[in-house]
């Protein structure tokens, strides 16, 4: 029960206007809540395959570029490297899923991902080094969904939370008080009305 | 909006990152994490939308990846290091879906065994 209230008209109307008001958001909150686990549900096991696939190809491709690196002397893989031609531009745009704001990349590629003659190089460092360009495109996707779920989790978090103080805090001690003071009324007009009585029967009795 | 890409790790993994046109910043293992941190930091403040991070250096740096991972930028994606793996991105995912759903929704054959036995009992 909320204390220290003032058992009068104007604060049970008061408090009735904020225990519907409580009592709708709980019910968005709530089924805000409901949505966000069932889109959150609904790309974790994506995400998790994603997530497998990606180390697995990564693995491979750089064991393949550091055996290729090894056929080398150290510094020419550096020095085939130093300036590279391609540049990839992301753009972050952010897409709105149920009020959490989630980034989604788009790249732009210019050029070409081996910037050296083929001179002194390894030919696996070249395969290597395409596969991995083809791969930038599934580590982008990936950093996108792992980037939404954690988001949308954060946001789960919160909203279970206010779901909860909402349903088990505010709106039971909207409902105290509100008891409270319609008791606290109902009393003193009984109060009255036997007041009233007991000064009409001692006005009779004279 | 533009986003500029980095990439920590270790050096051999960085240069295939160097290729692709990405800022390479090279962390050895032995390196000092105080220092890296700080360029992390430093990082995410002149706007990188998007760092790569070998694992073995994200586990170093716990605290900051968690810091961020609940912010839209920037993106911090771990990529497996070089040598033992320790699912370092894996867990992360898990212990997000733990705070999120309250159960661990990802665990496989025998721990949703364990949990069905558990409401059982």
């Amino acid at each position: 029960m909320i204390t220290g209230v003032n058992p009068t008209r104007m604060e049970l109307l008061k408090l009735k206007k904020r225990l519907s008001l409580a009592a709708r958001g709980h019910k968005l909150l709530k089924d805000k809540r409901d949505e966000l686990m069932r889109l959150l549900l609904e790309i974790i096991d994506e995400v998790k395959e994603k997530r497998m696939a990606v180390e697995k190809e990564f693995n491979s491709i750089l064991e393949m570029f550091v055996i290729s690196k090894a056929s080398m002397a150290p510094f020419q893989v550096e020095q085939a490297l130093m300036i590279p031609s391609k540049k990839i531009s992301v753009s972050v745009g952010l897409k709105n899923m149920m009020s959490v704001r989630v980034p989604e990349y788009s790249k732009e590629v210019s050029g070409n991902i081996i910037p050296y003659g083929f001179l002194n190089t390894s030919g696996d460092t070249d395969v290597s080094l395409n596969r991995f360009d083809k791969f930038i495109e599934d580590l982008l996707n990936l950093a996108e969904k792992e980037k939404a779920v954690q988001l949308m989790a954060t946001e789960i978090e919160e909203t279970r939370r206010r779901v909860n103080a909402l349903e088990y805090r505010l709106i039971p001690e909207l409902e105290e008080t509100i008891k409270f003071i319609t008791s606290r009324l109902e009393e003193n007009e009984r109060s009255g009305i036997v007041r009233l009585m007991k000064v009409k029967d001692i006005v009779r009795s004279h | 909006m533009e986003a500029k890409i980095a990439a920590f790790g270790e050096k051999d993994i960085m240069l295939i990152f160097k290729a692709i046109g990405a800022d390479v910043y090279q962390i050895d293992r032995s390196d000092n994490m105080e220092y890296a941190e700080g360029k992390l930091r430093q990082l995410i403040k002149e706007g990188y939308g998007i760092i790569f991070m070998t694992e073995t250096i994200a586990e170093k740096m716990d605290s900051i990846v968690r810091q961020y991972s609940n912010r839209v930028s920037p993106s911090i994606v771990i990529i497996p290091g070089p040598g033992e793996r320790n699912n370092y991105a894996v867990r992360q995912l898990r212990s997000a879906i733990i705070r999120a759903v309250g159960a661990d929704v990802m665990a496989e054959g025998d721990n949703k065994k364990d949990r069905s036995n558990r409401w059982q009992k």
